[in-house]
């Protein structure tokens, strides 16, 4: 993606030698990257979607997602689905067996069982977890909280924050943001969240970009000859 | 903006003359064959650009002109609106010949191009200099809409520069052989490279349609091609150097070479391509159903009838397919030349009327030129079609997990039948495979029995997997939610949320099975490009093309120059 300059094409200064530490990215670059790193790291296309959806949403708010997204998979990656997809009794959706949750499997099942009577928050709390980098979920609680038009509390361990359909937050955000797992409480509240400035992200540091790249690059295949030739390397273009 | 797809009943097309006159079915509009045959019409992504800024309102210049005597430099074009102002900037570089590549895998261009969101000061046209010209390699801003490159056609690019600079127009046999002084190999746009984001600027009237970045970014190249030559032509022949004459300058496009990598782009943007095709569709409803042809109509019908006639017969390609695709297109246009020396005749719906015999009489070149030719008269009653092409995908994104089994059933049933049909055990019927190279992170298309890389299968299979996902749905009861089958089936989540999307927007799919082995995937870039606005579509194999954009259009500065006579 971050390919060598050819200097023949220069009419300006190069670029600077020492690589930066932090490169901008869009949030469709963050959408696109994400969601190929997590497909390279063993997820389904559809929860790949998911992960772009969500880390290009926190990405918008300020918040790091690409980096919980890397930090989790990089422990997870190559786990069976039965191993990091939640088991769901009322009221209570906790991991099959020893590892946390996937916060991407947990969100997008949250989104679909919203409104069904196993996902209920209107009434008494959910109980959730341990889950894997929870920060991951909270975009699916906001789609959560749009569909039901209610906001919603979130509590754990020492904290608690509450967050609307809107996307607006308040609480302890950066002590959830530090959790890399963590049991959750959700449920419905009548109190309003007041939305405070949020300020999109648009960069990711270097070493998180090159590494969640290096599980994106697990997507795609290695050239052949042939390929070169498929995609027209053995027709003269310059005419 | 869904509002297209859901709004839009199918109506049987059978309609009486006087009966309501409805959508064609998406079996009839979703296929490849027809797609690949698709022309330019009044509401492609250019033409409506090109509408909005010569109705008055904008302004344009060329502040920049920093250019030596190789070419090499800077320019920057302007476009000066009634609330934003966007800037070309342009990087002229003096690329050797064995460099010149179209392909994505080329690192040098003849010029490179980003549109600038406002009025650029020094610092970022200083920026820009030390990124643009490095394109893949290098990182614009939220400040651009637009990162493109262009390279010369080498046959053409000479011989006008070496005409003017000896004081003669180019011969306008060679001009219309090649159709362009240069061809852009990519145009980025929508956040690639770190611009800005579409979500971010779709709220602005100027560019909530479609692609406008990125067609007012190629329209105000093509000023910058005839400047370059010019320029170069001064250099060289001092004095004695003459300017473009205006019939050469009107008969140039911008050319484009697009490889495989726009294919996909159809496939995975189902909501945008539902509502592309259900705007058209609407299109073609709203004019069969006029009660009467105005003398004015059919003069404007007869005058785009001359122009597709004079464009097909300037209409070159060596691909065989293409051939045979120009000589149906040719002949359906003197058919219709002949059926319109009686039109509007005494049909109650006259346009229908035309369209009824198209539909019976032509190829599916013809049709679909028809088609263009039907709605070129009727700006009034369909240009504001325009306004529903762009979609929200995001809004789109969430899937239904209360949903039940037995509708997501009904949904493969009613809208994937064609794929349900499919015989998947045929080899033939997955030949197949797309993929995205290491290489380049571009799509390519392997064959499924010879080449490596099947396990890395892109989600592009849509008729598989349909079709799995229905195999998958008969073992469950019909009365579960959607959630808990997706609990046990995460890899069919991918499908579950793209056929709920079908259901609501029903021209989302190309109803063809896209890993055939007959599968032509110039077909996908024919249907796109159309929408952009190409003429000439040239396919070099089933795989890549040249068109030409802007062919026949005004010039921005020739504007500039209208205005202020």
């Amino acid at each position: 993606m971050i390919a060598e300059a050819n200097d023949p094409t220069r009419s300006g200064p190069p670029l600077p030698a020492t690589p930066l530490e932090n490169i901008g990215l869009s949030r469709n670059e963050v959408e696109t990257l994400c969601a190929k790193a997590a497909r390279g790291a063993g997820m389904s296309w559809g929860h790949a979607e998911e992960a772009g959806f969500a880390t290009g949403w926190l990405s918008a708010r300020g918040l790091d997602g690409p980096e919980a997204l890397l930090t989790h998979i990089e422990k997870t990656h190559g786990k069976a689905w039965g191993d990091v997809c939640p088991v769901i009794e009322k009221g209570r959706w906790r991991p099959s067996a020893a590892d946390p949750l996937c916060p991407i499997a947990l969100g997008a099942t949250l989104n679909d069982f919203c409104g069904l009577d196993d996902g209920r928050l209107e009434d008494g709390a959910l109980t959730v977890g341990p889950i894997s980098h929870p920060l991951l979920v909270l975009p699916f609680l906001s789609h959560v909280a749009a569909r039901l038009k209610r906001s919603i509390a979130v509590g754990w361990q020492g904290g608690s924050l509450r967050m609307d359909g809107e996307g607006a937050m308040t609480g302890d955000l950066t002590g959830f943001a530090a959790l890399q797992e963590a049991t959750l409480d959700l449920s419905t509240t009548a109190e309003s969240v007041r939305p405070r400035p949020q300020k999109a992200m648009r960069t990711c540091k270097r070493e998180t970009f090159l590494r969640l790249n290096d599980f994106a690059m697990k997507t795609t295949v290695p050239p052949s000859d042939k390929s070169r030739t498929d995609a027209g390397s053995g027709t003269s273009d310059n005419d | 903006m869904t509002m297209v797809g859901r709004n839009m009943k199918r109506v049987n097309q059978e309609a009486g003359p006087v009966g309501k006159i409805g959508h064609r079915k998406p079996e009839v509009v979703m296929r490849l064959a027809r797609m690949g045959s698709a022309h330019p019409t009044r509401l492609s992504f250019l033409r409506v650009m090109l509408r909005r800024m010569t109705s008055g309102g904008w302004r344009f210049d060329r502040p920049v002109w920093e250019i030596d005597a190789k070419g090499v430099g800077r320019a920057v074009y302007r476009a000066t609106g009634p609330s934003r102002t966007y800037s070309l900037v342009a990087f002229s570089h003096d690329l050797p010949d064995h460099m010149r590549s179209d392909r994505v895998i080329a690192t040098a261009w003849d010029a490179t191009f980003a549109l600038f969101d406002g009025d650029p000061a020094k610092a970022d046209l200083d920026r820009l200099q030390g990124n643009v010209p490095l394109q893949e390699a290098g990182r614009i801003s939220a400040s651009e809409l637009s990162l493109s490159r262009a390279n010369r056609s080498v046959r053409l690019f000479s011989h006008v520069v070496d005409s003017l600079a000896a004081g003669r127009q180019p011969d306008i046999g060679e001009v219309d052989a090649v159709g362009y002084l240069m061809r852009t190999t990519a145009v980025y746009g929508s956040g690639k490279f770190g611009a800005a984001d579409r979500r971010d600027i779709a709220s602005r009237a100027e560019l909530a349609a479609p692609f406008q970045a990125e067609m007012l970014s190629v329209w105000l190249t093509r000023q910058f091609t005839v400047d370059i030559v010019e320029h170069l032509a001064a250099v060289k022949g001092g004095t004695s150097a003459i300017r473009l004459g205006t019939d050469v300058k009107r008969r140039l496009g911008v050319g484009n070479s697009t490889g495989l990598g726009m294919a996909p782009f159809l496939v995975r943007h189902p909501a945008l391509l539902n509502n592309w095709m259900a705007a058209r569709e609407e299109a073609l409803a709203r004019v069969r159903a006029l009660p009467e042809a105005s003398l004015s109509a059919v003069h404007c019908l007869k005058d785009a009838h001359s122009a597709a006639c004079e464009n097909a017969a300037n209409w070159r390609s060596e691909h065989p397919i293409q051939i045979d695709k120009l000589r149906d297109l040719r002949g359906d246009l003197a058919r219709i030349g002949a059926r319109l020396e009686e039109f509007p005749g005494a049909d109650a719906r006259p346009w229908n009327a035309l369209w009824r015999w198209g539909e019976e009489t032509l190829t599916l070149e013809g049709q679909e030129a028809l088609f263009a030719l039907l709605i070129e008269p009727h700006g009034d009653c369909i240009d504001d079609l325009a306004a529903l092409m762009s979609a929200d995908e995001a809004a789109e994104f969430r899937l239904d997990g209360a949903m039940r089994i037995a509708s997501l059933r009904g949904i493969l049933e009613s809208q994937y039948g064609w794929a349900l049909s499919i015989d998947f055990a045929r080899p033939a019927n997955q030949a197949r495979f797309w993929y995205v190279s290491e290489e380049k992170l571009e799509p390519r298309l392997g064959d499924r029995a010879t080449d490596d890389g099947a396990d890395l299968e892109q989600p592009l299979c849509i008729a598989r997997m349909a079709q799995d996902l229905f195999t998958a749905l008969k073992e469950w009861p019909g009365n579960d939610p959607v959630a808990a089958f997706l609990l046990h089936h995460p890899d069919h989540r991918f499908m579950v949320r793209r056929a709920q999307l079908a259901a609501r927007h029903p021209y989302a799919e190309v109803q063809d099975n896209l890993i055939a082995e007959d599968m032509l995937p110039i077909d996908l870039m024919r249907c796109k490009l159309a929408f952009f606005g190409a003429s000439h579509f040239d396919p070099r194999s089933d795989r890549w093309v040249r068109i030409s954009l802007f062919e026949g259009a005004p010039y921005p500065l020739d504007l500039a120059e209208e205005a202020s006579s």
